[in-house]
């Protein structure tokens, strides 16, 4: 065995050797059995890493955590020293009044729901405290609906008319709220609270796409 | 669209907007950022760390997450953000329970707990629970490089050695796994 060489094995394996050190080691694996042998298995090793898979924890984690966010929700979050004091907006007031449609108009939305979901819809003024922070929500979530729709209208036949109707009459709520906040955004697209509303929004739509496309799959 | 990548664009934008809401102060959206990341995040701690810190050390990664979504620019995705945070948290633990830089440059030698060739199958080590026994800097520099694909020069500052260190420790663990290979 050459020790030398078979310390560099992992730096050749990595491709971090010059091109001189390189040929030289080469040179020797052509000669050296154990070498050779070695840099297999070291090569199953890294192979192996690559599949090693993710678990998660014995225990739920979480209460723990949401009792630590809520006990220091009040002095650790940042809070902004500098904000302006607090007024609506006309795009503010309409996101307001948007988002009061969409909580008025939930209990469709909530009918469908299998159980209790930990998705709560819930437009609080708790979200406020943020509103320093400006939603970088971008991507073509638009072609991703419009699939799930495409798919809803092949799954309608199989859904009862009275859920069919209901479904329409809250996406077509959904569908203004996001027309009208995308319109309020135009005027005003740095605007944190809007641009959450709208993620917001179009995440309750992919939600309800969802869940209706998996209630008309099981029926 | 293919099914996949619809679904994966629907996951990353669900992200992206629940990361948004819960930097508003959203706790429920927080959950399920939570939900969605907390295995990565465990088993990196798990690998990183002893076993028996590993919920305790997770725990306190979403905490700091939560407190400082704020300064989340969406740069780069959530879950790099997450990880790289998990990273720090790791190291300065490492740190505050006083395994000093003499120690991770010198534990070479008790890589011979794990370097045996095990005698019979029962006495084999599975990967992952060999992974666990090799000493505290050999198996950082690991899992840093061969399982989360960190480079040499991001390690030995992450761990405060030179990049020489980090590829002799990354030899030793290699050389010492390669005996416990599932075949």
């Amino acid at each position: 065995m050459n020790d030398m060489w078979m310390n560099r094995l992992s730096e050749y394996l990595d491709g971090e050797l010059d091109n001189t050190e390189r040929t030289a080691l080469e040179a020797h694996l052509a000669t050296c059995g154990e070498c050779y042998a070695t840099l297999g298995e070291l090569r199953q090793v890294v192979a192996q890493a690559k599949q090693l898979e993710d678990t998660p924890p014995a225990t739920d984690l979480w209460s723990g955590i949401a009792t630590q966010i809520r006990r220091g929700s009040v002095v650790d979050r940042p809070v902004r020293r500098d904000r302006r004091r607090f007024s609506l907006t006309i795009p503010q007031l309409l996101a307001a009044s948007i988002a009061l449609v969409l909580l008025s108009s939930g209990g469709a939305y909530m009918a469908l729901r299998p159980g209790t979901s930990k998705v709560t819809p819930q437009l609080t003024a708790s979200r406020q405290r943020g509103i320093g922070t400006v939603a970088t929500w971008t991507g073509p979530t638009d072609a991703a609906i419009a699939d799930l729709q495409a798919t809803l209208t092949e799954n309608e036949r199989r859904l009862d008319t009275t859920t069919v109707r209901i479904v329409r009459q809250n996406l077509a709520i959904i569908d203004r709220a996001i027309a009208e906040a995308r319109i309020a955004l135009q005027k005003d697209p740095g605007n944190a609270y809007l641009n959450l509303h709208l993620a917001d929004t179009m995440r309750r739509k992919v939600e309800l796409l969802r869940r209706v496309n998996d209630i008309a799959a099981q029926s | 669209m293919p099914r996949q990548v619809l679904e994966d664009t629907l996951t990353a934008d669900s992200i992206a907007a629940d990361t948004a809401l819960a930097a508003s102060g959203d706790a429920t959206a927080f959950e399920r950022l939570y939900r969605t990341h907390v295995a990565r995040v465990h088993t990196l701690v798990r690998r990183m760390l002893d076993a028996d810190e590993a919920d305790d050390v997770t725990q306190d990664v979403f905490i700091r997450a939560w407190q400082k979504l704020s300064t989340f620019r969406g740069e780069s995705a959530f879950g790099t953000w997450l990880h790289r945070l998990a990273v720090n948290v790791v190291l300065a633990r490492r740190k505050s329970v006083g395994v000093e830089r003499g120690r991770f440059i010198n534990d070479a030698e008790p890589l011979d707990d794990v370097s045996g060739k095990p005698i019979t199958p029962e006495l084999s080590l599975d990967f992952e629970e060999a992974l666990a026994r090799l000493p505290e800097g050999a198996r950082q520099v690991f899992v840093l490089h061969d399982v989360e694909g960190y480079r040499h020069d991001e390690i030995a500052r992450m761990l405060g050695v030179v990049p020489g260190t980090s590829k002799s420790q990354l030899h030793h663990a290699r050389m010492a796994l390669r005996r416990h290979l599932d075949r």
